[in-house]
This record gives C-alpha cells, structure tokens and sequence, in this order.
C-alpha cells in the first residue's frame, strides 16, 4: 500500500520502501532506533512529504502526496499515536470528535446530542460500553484505548481502512495490553487492516499475522509470516550482520578491581552487586524495562537510586542522593555516555571544542581563565583519535553527522582518563566506519586500565566488545555470559527462558548472582 | 524524532573520495571556509554597518546632527540602559526566559536610594548598599520561586516587576524625589575624556562580562545551562546554583545601575520609567543576537544594540521631533531583531 523514500538534506532516511498490508490484517512493523519507523509513520500522518516518486494506497484509492490530513480520513488512513493523544480532562465524546466538531449551520453551536450519538455508535461497534459523558482521565486504560481506537476508526467505512498503532501499548500494563489486543482483533474482524509498530517483539510475534522489518531506511523482510519467526530472529533482522569489522581479541582485564557496586537497588531491580576490573568490558543487556538501562543510568549519575554504594578507587559514591550535577561522579573519574547524545551529551548550537573540554574547564582550567592552549591540544588530539569529521573544533556540534556526534561525545569523557567508562547505546544508528571507530576507543580505554560497562541491546556490538555479558530479564540478572561471546548466543539469552543459556562456553547464572568470578 | 531519522545519515561517497585523495581534502575544506567565513563576516557585521550608513543619512539631511554635542548627549544617556540590559542578559544566558522585573527592580533601588537619603536624612553610602541589597533580595526571591519552586520565569517575572513598581510609587508618593547632594553626583558626572565616567562604568561591565562568559570556567558553565540544563548536569555543572546565581548577580547589577543613575539624575526614577525602559532594554539584548556573535546572546553586542538604538531614536527626534517616534523605532527594531536573530541560528543548528 506504500512505496516511499524519504530524504533530509543530504541523508536518505527511508530507500524504497515498500509495505504491503493485506486487507483485516494485523501486520507488525518493527526496526532499531533509528531505522526510519518515526520517519514512515510521520509521512503517513502527513507531517513530511515523502521525496518525489512515491506512492501511498489505501483500498485501491492513490492518495496524494504529502498525505493531507482530511484525504487521508476520507480515505480511512488513521494513527494512534504513543500516548494515546487523549485530553485528560475532556469528557469520552469530546475527545472522540475533537475536530470533527459539526457546528449548526447560524448558530455555530456544537450539537451535543448528535456528537454523542455518534460516539456511542462507533464505541457499539468496538463492542464497548463507555459512558460518553465520562472525562476520559478517569477511565481505566484499556477504557482509554478503545477512546482513541474509536476516535481512529470512526470515519472507516465498514470493511476498509488502515489504522496505524504507533507504540500505542507502551502505557498499558500486561493484563490491558492483552484486552487491548482483543479490541484490535476486533476491529480488523470489522474488515480493517492494522498497522502496529511495537518495541515489544514478544507481542508483534504473538499477536501480528506478518512483520516486516527496517534497518537503515530500507525493509530487510516484508512481511514475513508471525508464526514462522520469533523474537531472536527478529531481533538479528532488526540489528543485522553488521559488516565484520571487528573480531574479538584478547582481554585487557587486569587483576586489580577498578570498581566495585554494592546492594544497588534502582527501578524494580534491587540488590545488584559487582566487581569490575581494570581493563575489563562488562556488557549489561535485557529487554526494554528489564533494569540493564536503570543499572547504567545509575551508576553513571544520571538516575537517583534508592540504594547502593558506588566505589571508584578509594572513593565511594552513595547512589541513592539527590544530586544537582554528577560532580562527584567525575572527580572520582566516572564518566557517563548517554544515549540521546543531543539531549544529554551534547550541546547542539556549541562547537565541538566547547563541547568536549566541558566536563574538565573547572579542574584543568584556572578559576579566571580556562587555557586555551590545554583545549586546543585535547580538542585535536581527540578529534584526531577518533577521527572526527570535519576535523574543525570550532564547528557546532549540530551540524556533524550522528556517528560523528557520538565519537564527540566519547571523545568528551575519554579525554578525562576515566576509571569507570558507563556507556548506553554507543553505537546507536551511526554508520559503519564510525561503529569501528568507537568499538576501537573503547578497547583503547580499556587497554589503559578503564573498566568499562556497555548497557545495549546491540548483541554484535557485545560479542566483539564484552569481556563478560549481565543479561537482565524482569529485573534480575539472569544469565552471566563470558569466554568466546557470539551475539546469537547474547541474543538467545536475553529471550531464552532463565538459565537456558547454558552452552559449553558459558557459564548459566543463577539468580542471586554476585559480581564474579573471572 | 526527526534527530534520531537524521542520525542515520551516512556519506559513504564523499568520505571514501576524501581517504582516497587526501590532497584535495585542505583545499576543498579552504575554499569551503571562505565561503562561510564571508556569509559570517556580513552577519557579524551587518548591524554595524546600518548604524554607519545612519549616522552619514542624519548627518547629511540634518547638519546640527553631525556635532560633538550631539555624541554626548548620545553616549552620556545610556548608562541605565547599559547596567539593565547586562541584568537582563545574566539570566537570558542561562536559559531564564525572560525576566521582565528588570526595569522595576531598577526603578525600586533608586527609589529606595532617594527615599532613605532625602526622606530618612540618611548618609548617601549606607542607602546606597541597602538599596543594592534590596535589589538583591528581589533577585533571590525570583530565584527562589523560578529555580526552586519551577514557577514560569515570565508570570513570576511580570508579578514581580509590577509588584515593585507599586511599592516605588507608595514609597515616593509617585514623585522623583530629589536632592541628593551635588558630591554624590561626582561618582557619575565627572567629565573623563569629553564624556561622563558613568558611561566608561557600562565599558567596562560590558568588558568584563564578554571576558567572564569567553574565558572563565562560569561563563562556559553559564554557556552550556542555557543551551542544555540536561548535558550540563551530566557534564558536572551545577545547573541550579548557576541559575539562582544570575538572578541574584542581575539584582546586584540592576542595584549599582540605579545608585549610579540616582547620581547622575540627581533623583529617584518614578515608577512609569519601569514601563518606558523594557522596551528598550529588551530590543537593544535581542537585537545584540544579530551583532558579532550572530544568533547568540552576546555583551558586547547589546552593548552597539543599545547605542545603535540610541543613535536612530535620537537622529529621528531631531529630524521630526515627535513623541511617537521612539516606541515606533524600538518595538520595529525588536521585532526585526528577533527575526535576523532566529533565521541565523537556524542555519547553525
């Protein structure tokens, strides 16, 4: 039903692609960060226009490009956006024919009765009773759901049209996201299609008819048949082989501990203790919600605990303060690489000279004077290292490619000789060349005795780097993963049931699992 | 989302042709350079050359304009604009948008300045630092509500400054109250070089907050907080002590700017000069952005804002002297201003 690219300036975000959505299918639609799924979904709704030559379809109908809003719902093309779009404190029927108010013709007044016996009609044919007359933020979640699937499909015509769940499920607990399935059964048994684009490969596989999957702008598998496929597949699609660029080679583990996490309870992970040694790469993975990201996030700084110690060389760092800024974190040589580098790495509108020297103008600098000369050198010794383009300190960040963004903001905390090198994502959605670059710095810092831990979904990215892999499943460490790490093996863990990852090279954990033992 | 879409970007061609013939590489990057820095150059510069082009237009249709008398009088004016629009700037750098009390605060220790010494028969100097004090004080309650409560910065702002001005006006009966003693007007009005010392004071702020944001670890700090509160609390800035700092730093500035002013004026401002100096001090901060640092705000640049502003209301009253002519000026102005200001950071980011 579609056929787009989609290009911004130089960078060609979506390359021919194509989707085919079968009538009263439920089809999945699912992709890394970064892959183009928010760019489709945006063209769909009509937020961009798609590059010259493409096509969007819907029941046989050619719409034109861009997708005009009131085209599209004429033609029944929908989206259910993540959070629902609903306004809280509106009653179900306004929210349900919020722009498609029919006003009388002198009076401009809103005739309620009509509206609410349209609502009540389309919410009959979900098969739910809601009372319209209900503000909508004291409904339960499943209640609210049906609202905005009701707001979706009331202009289809029975037997046709597409709605498109864009994350729609994130808000909704287990047991509402199984009721929340039964109401999308339920429409397309009306004769619509569905779109459902989910992070949860679990419920793609277990509710969706087909999936097709993008990687880097382009559709890797169109529709490939849900009970053909499960989770670990789709996750290796999803991710790719990505180009061997890197074997693994010898660990850098010293014997000497650098860090040491003791009785870290975050999120609903509680107790998590570990040893990390100079030089070693532990990797922290799991499912989203599975407590790896809280683990990093609070052992960077940038999440307040609810309890644990940090020790880096002789310092300890109680984790669970309330704290302005992560300054403690950084005198003890804790450095944080987050993973929405332009939100909490890096300042878009400043330059990469600035950017980089930021964690370090107050220790290297003098109090009335920063130095310029230190900055000069450690700004062209990393842009140097890590090969950044365009080699110009004085460029903004903003204007540099997102694989050249992300060495910025590696480079920003390896040029401060961490200790402890906590990392989320590093090689989120940037190119080849850049991936080998940063896979090489974080091994250089870890031949220079930095410990390192990498929170990422990325199985490749974990066998070539980790020492060891910590696989989290529903807040707890579930495997322990070490010696010759291959990413299906990491990948099999993360979905496998508890303990099932034992293979002769590895080691199963048990539950209650203690730092390590090498 | 588009950043993360973006992300994706990759130039495999261009970055193999650059490996492959690493020659080409500098030339390409100069000539590359050349084209920008030029673009740069008539940014930068642009407002300075409106300001020439003005000066050679009013000399030349009016010729009393073109006459040392008419610097002075230009120059010696604008020394509260100077001191409020640097207030205003210390929390605009930040990321504080915007504090409208400035011009209220101002007008509030000049008030208590004139009261204390004429009303009270205080000594000038002890009213002068309780007068700085109080403006201060003002500066640590905005803090309070917008650092440590979250209030929005404008509704606290706004309230602030129109609480203040009724205070001025219950504490001077909504007079200027003069008869500060000739001695004390020497601080402002004694002639350095042709011109008022009170003007060298606004130099050399302006000197040292364009050193203090260039070249100290603060003003770096203050740089990233106001691009980034997130970045800059992961990067070890402390991001709250920064921001309650510059409201209480643009009390303090808003107070010497009024006890300096007091001086010179001989008397307390009333209360309506608070409605009649935002406008300015907002035009001259915003249109700055469009000075040497295009898209930024920028001291310095405030600073030819506000005597380009001076020159262009002050040639045109000479040419038609009507009332209306200064609100028309300022208010075109800030809206040009923030327009250039917007486009160029646009094509920085």
């Amino acid at each position: 039903m579609a056929h787009l690219s989609k290009s911004f300036g130089p960078a060609r975000v979506l390359r021919e692609v194509d989707l085919q959505i079968a009538p009263g299918e439920l089809h999945g639609l699912v992709g890394q960060n970064g892959c183009g799924k928010s760019t489709l979904v945006k063209i769909l709704a009509g937020v961009y226009t798609p590059d010259h030559g493409g096509s969007v379809t819907v029941d046989g109908r050619a719409l034109a490009l861009p997708v005009h809003p009131l085209e599209a719902r004429a033609a029944g093309l929908s989206v259910v956006h993540q959070h629902l779009g609903l306004v809280d404190d509106r009653t179900v029927w306004e929210n349900v024919r919020l722009g498609r108010y029919r006003a009388g013709r002198f009076s401009r007044r809103i005739n309620h009765k009509e509206e609410k016996q349209a609502v009540e009609a389309v919410l009959a044919r979900l098969g739910r009773h809601v009372d319209v007359n209900e503000k909508v933020g004291a409904l339960s979640a499943e209640d609210r759901a049906a609202i905005a699937i009701a707001r979706a499909m009331q202009d289809h015509s029975p037997g046709g049209g597409l709605i498109i769940f864009d994350e729609s499920t994130r808000a909704l607990t287990k047991e509402a996201r199984a009721r929340f399935f039964d109401l999308v059964r339920s429409v397309i048994d009306g004769g619509a299609s569905v779109l459902l684009i989910s992070h949860q490969l679990e419920e793609i596989v277990q509710v969706t008819d087909r999936v097709t999957v993008l990687r880097d702008g382009v559709v890797v598998e169109g529709g490939i048949p849900s009970v053909k496929t499960d989770e670990a597949s789709l996750t290796r699609l999803m991710l790719g082989r990505h180009i061997v660029t890197h074997s693994r080679v010898d660990s850098h583990a010293q014997d000497r501990t650098v860090a040491r996490v003791r009785g870290l309870t975050v999120r609903s992970v509680s107790g998590f203790d570990l040893d990390l040694k100079q030089g070693e790469i532990v990797g922290l993975t799991g499912l989203v919600g599975s407590g790896a990201v809280a683990v990093a996030e609070a052992l960077g700084g940038a999440r307040q605990a609810r309890s644990g110690v940090l020790t880096v060389g002789d310092k300890d760092i109680p984790l669970d303060r309330q704290r302005g800024s992560t300054e403690e974190f950084i005198a003890a040589g804790v450095a944080f690489v987050a993973e929405r580098r332009l939100e909490q790495g890096l300042a878009a509108e400043l330059s990469v000279a600035q950017n980089l020297t930021l964690p370090r103008v107050r220790s290297r600098g003098g109090r009335l004077r920063i130095g310029g000369a230190w900055q000069a050198e450690e700004t062209a010794a990393m842009i140097k290292k890590l090969d950044i383009r365009p080699p110009d300190p004085h460029q903004p960040v903003g204007t540099l490619s997102g694989g050249n963004q992300q060495k910025v903001l590696l480079a920003k905390w390896l040029a401060g000789a961490p200790n402890l090198l906590v990392m989320h994502e590093p090689t989120q959605a940037v190119d080849v060349g850049a991936r080998h670059d940063i896979i090489e710095a974080i091994r250089g810092a870890a031949a220079g005795g930095c410990g390192v831990l990498v929170a990422s979904v990325d199985a490749a990215d974990l066998a070539v780097l980790c020492d060891r892999v910590l696989v989290f499943r529903e807040d707890r460490v579930t495997a322990e993963l070490s010696g010759e790490l291959d990413a299906d093996t990491i990948i099999h863990a993360t979905f496998g049931a508890p303990g099932d990852a034992a293979e002769p090279a590895q080691r199963a954990g048990d539950h209650d699992m203690k730092g390590v033992v090498q | 989302m588009m950043d993360a879409a973006r992300q994706d970007e990759r130039e495999p061609a261009v970055a193999a042709a650059e490996l492959a013939d690493p020659a080409r590489e500098p030339e390409s990057r100069r000539r590359r350079w050349s084209v920008t820095s030029e673009r740069h150059f008539a940014s930068r510069y642009a407002i300075i050359g409106v300001w020439a082009a003005m000066i050679v237009v009013y000399a030349a249709t009016e010729p009393v304009f073109f006459h040392v008398r008419t610097f002075q009088s230009i120059f010696n004016g604008q020394q509260p604009l100077v001191f409020m629009a640097m207030a205003l700037l210390c929390t605009i750098i930040v990321g504080e948008f915007v504090d409208l009390s400035v011009p209220s605060v101002f007008v509030f220790a000049s008030t208590v300045l004139a009261v204390l010494v004429v009303n009270h028969g205080w000594g000038v100097w002890p009213a002068a630092i309780v007068a700085v004090a109080a403006a201060m004080l003002v500066g640590v309650i905005n803090a309070l509500l917008v650092v440590k409560t979250g209030v929005n910065t404008i509704v606290v702002t706004l309230g602030m400054g129109t609480l203040l001005q009724g205070i001025s006006m219950w504490m001077s009966n909504d007079n200027t109250i003069s008869g500060m003693s000739p001695g004390f007007q020497k601080i402002a009005l004694t002639d350095v070089g042709g011109l008022q010392i009170s003007f060298y004071y606004g130099v050399v702020l302006v000197l040292a907050f364009a050193y203090l944001l260039a070249f100290t670890p603060l003003g770096r700090h203050m740089r990233f907080v106001g691009a980034s509160r997130e970045v800059s609390r992961l990067s070890g800035v402390r991001v709250d002590r920064i921001r309650f700092g510059s409201f209480v730093f643009a009390g303090l500035l808003s107070g010497v700017g009024a006890v300096v002013a007091v001086a010179a004026l001989g008397g307390s401002f009333t209360a309506a000069s608070a409605d009649v100096n935002l406008l300015p001090v907002f035009a001259s901060v915003f249109l700055g952005t469009a000075i040497l640092e295009p898209g930024r705000f920028n001291p310095i640049g405030t600073f030819i804002g506000i005597y380009f502003l001076a020159t262009g209301v002050f040639g045109l009253e000479l040419l038609n002297a009507n009332v209306w002519i200064s609100p028309v000026f300022y208010g075109g102005v800030l809206v040009v201003a923030v327009t250039i200001s917007t486009l160029l950071h646009r094509r920085t980011t």
